[in-house]
């Protein structure tokens, strides 16, 4: 049995595994004990176990069930700043909708927001997005950009409507991520809205919409929405827009008409 | 160079009705171009590498250099005073925040070696402001990175360039030998190369005064300051940024990019991406393989097999010209002669990205010790959830790409 197979066997059935998986089992029993004092110059390589155990319960869902379950209990326990971004690190790999709720309960403090959406903004369960949309209202301006980040890179469809009403925010910084998000969703409704607010645009939000509005229309195109696109393009070349994107909207035009 | 910064020129000269004394030098005598010729440049990230790009593109007489940034304040007060001892005037500016540097309409261009988590979001930024840029290599930081700066440059028709000089320099002979025919159709190419990055749990110690700790964190992860988390030392051996996962691939792509781009350059693949990368453990020996679309493989510390071994065949294979720079001066005058000519340079961000993209999937098949197909189009593994969350990483706020 290969190590990677005693792992997976121990953490789904520990009691009644091997006497070398009871020493891997041991080994993971001790880093996780580790991780409630593990704190910032601790030796990394005391919490190897766990990483080893994510490896050897790829494609064991009731061993990384259980895997799981010992990170997000972890994480609820009280950990260090240290010890959070670890779990939160490895749960970027593991979780599930199994860990959404002890996630979403860091992401309004400054310090662990970033760190709780570094896994969750790459968790595909639809209660990640979920919490995401859900802390966006909640959070202080400066933690605001991060959740429409991610909420863009998930073309999180369902919050084009929260993200929307930030494209007039008079923070420059969760505007302009505003329209760079709904640039990324890329839907038609999400042209619109920024084809909309293009209209009253105050000056330092012209060129990061313009911007947004061109990824909008590459978006559309890659989906097949040709029409949609082209529509945007022909909307972007007007006098109104600056030298540079006018010329990006005529290239981008060309590609467009060329695709089938 | 922007038509802005002609205009101006033109409208200043227009404007000036009494006797002006300009300097022999500025009028482009003693062999150096004119102003309205040169190419204005700034440099972000001056630290090691950052330094000797700098006085690569200050050395030449058809760059005139007007900015440097740094968060580091003795990194960027040492190099103004470097720019402006070699032009014997005060012009040159120095920054802490490189958005004030795109902001300034002057610049036409950039050279980037910041750590290379930074990477993207300066050249993607660089685009949108309309200027080109040399990007130190590794290119990327994550697979997804590649597709944006590529994008960003077709986007805006910038001018964008990694930074791998040794592609070129370093490798020719197996270049010459593949491209050649003499090895018949090439099969396969090894590279040795590492180490893999590592996690970094160092203690903080306090931030030197005049160290701007946030911003070199940037996107990435919060963490304490202690000086080997953000040494530029070329070590890669857990005193340097180049050890680390949040800031670097390790070996793997800061020398990986050297290597596996030599080697997809004598493989004639710089234009593609691998489609799967297999990961191999015989004993305990574990090493892996990217197959290209057009069967090529590059391998990766192949047991048996050196630095750079070509497995050729007996197949013919017709020999083709070797391209090569364009300009003088190696990769800097190649990127500079592609600013004027708006071709694209020898190392098109395109052609660096691919080869940092090799690097990726092989630091992704070894972390998950198993084999991965990878969509090209789709920019995604195939069936492999897992695997495609090491796709990117969320970015700390503000920065968003």
């Amino acid at each position: 049995m290969t190590n990677k197979e005693t792992v997976g066997v121990t953490l789904a059935f520990g009691a009644t595994a091997s006497a070398v998986a009871q020493a891997d089992s041991a080994a993971v029993d001790n880093a996780f004990t580790t991780l409630k004092t593990y704190d910032w110059g601790a030796d990394r390589a005391a919490l190897n176990p766990i990483d080893q155990a994510i490896i050897a319960t790829h494609g064991d869902a009731a061993a990384r069930k259980i895997l799981e379950k010992r990170l997000v209990d972890a994480l609820a326990g009280g950990l260090s700043r240290s010890a959070q971004d670890y779990v939160c690190r490895k749960l970027r790999v593991v979780g599930t909708a199994q860990s959404v709720e002890a996630l979403a309960a860091l992401l309004p403090a400054e310090e662990t927001s970033h760190i709780a959406r570094f896994a969750m903004e790459r968790i595909p369960d639809e209660k990640a997005a979920a919490a995401l949309r859900d802390a966006l209202p909640k959070v202080g301006g400066k933690l605001k950009p991060g959740m429409i980040g991610s909420l863009g890179v998930r073309r999180d469809a369902k919050s084009i409507e929260a993200i929307s009403k930030l494209l007039g925010d008079p923070d420059l910084q969760v505007a302009q991520a505003a329209a760079h998000a709904l640039g990324l969703i890329g839907t038609p409704a999400a042209a619109q809205e920024l084809g909309t607010f293009a209209k009253k645009a105050p000056a330092n939000m012209k060129m990061p919409v313009a911007d947004a509005r061109l990824i909008c229309a590459e978006q559309l195109l890659a989906d097949g929405a040709k029409a949609e696109a082209i529509a945007l393009y022909k909307e972007l070349q007007g006098d109104d827009q600056p030298a540079s994107v006018k010329a990006a909207a005529m290239k981008g035009m060309v590609t467009a008409a060329s695709r089938k | 160079m922007s038509p802005g910064r002609r205009a101006f020129l033109k409208a200043t000269a227009a404007s000036v009705a009494m006797p002006y004394l300009i300097p022999a030098s500025a009028m482009g005598n003693a062999g150096r171009p004119s102003p309205s010729n040169r190419i204005v440049m700034a440099g972000i990230g001056l630290g090691n590498m950052g330094s000797g790009d700098l006085s690569s593109f200050l050395g030449r007489d058809d760059v005139q250099y007007v900015a440097v940034c740094d968060v580091k304040r003795d990194v960027r007060n040492a190099r103004m005073n470097q720019v402006n001892e070699k032009y014997n005037n005060k012009d040159c500016k120095a920054y802490n925040d490189f958005r004030e540097v795109m902001a300034r309409g002057d610049i036409d261009a950039l050279h980037c070696a910041t750590p290379d988590h930074w990477h993207a979001i300066v050249v993607i930024e660089a685009c949108r402001n309309g200027k080109d840029i040399y990007c130190q290599k590794p290119e990327t930081k994550t697979l997804r990175e590649g597709k944006l700066m590529i994008d960003a440059a077709r986007r805006y028709s910038r001018i964008v360039s990694g930074g791998s000089q040794r592609v070129l320099e370093d490798y020719r002979a197996a270049v010459d030998a593949c491209w050649s025919g003499s090895k018949g159709l090439v099969k396969s190419i090894n590279v040795n190369v590492g180490p893999f990055p590592t996690d970094c749990n160092k203690a903080g110690e306090p931030i030197p005064d005049g160290f701007d700790w946030n911003m070199w964190l940037g996107p990435a992860p919060w963490a304490p300051y202690h000086p080997h988390r953000c040494s530029g030392s070329y070590n890669i051996d857990g005193t340097s940024w180049r050890s680390f996962k949040d800031y670097s691939g390790g070996g793997m792509t800061d020398w990986g990019a050297h290597h596996f781009g030599g080697a997809c350059f004598a493989l004639d693949v710089r234009e593609l991406e691998p489609e799967e990368v297999i990961f191999h453990n015989e004993n305990g020996r574990k090493y892996a393989t990217c197959r290209f679309p057009n069967g090529k493989l590059l391998h990766h510390n192949c047991p048996g097999r050196g630095n750079m071994a070509v497995e050729g065949s007996t197949e013919s294979c017709p020999s083709k010209p070797v391209p090569s720079y364009a300009g003088t001066g190696g990769i800097y005058g190649d990127f500079i002669d592609c600013v004027k000519t708006r071709k694209k340079p020898f190392r098109d961000i395109e052609l660096a990205a691919h080869t940092a993209t090799v690097c990726h999937l092989f630091l992704i098949a070894y972390e998950l010790e198993r084999s991965l197909k990878w969509d090209t189009a789709k920019q995604q593994f195939v069936n492999d959830d897992e695997a495609n969350r090491l796709v990117d990483v969320a970015r700390r706020e503000p920065w968003v790409i």
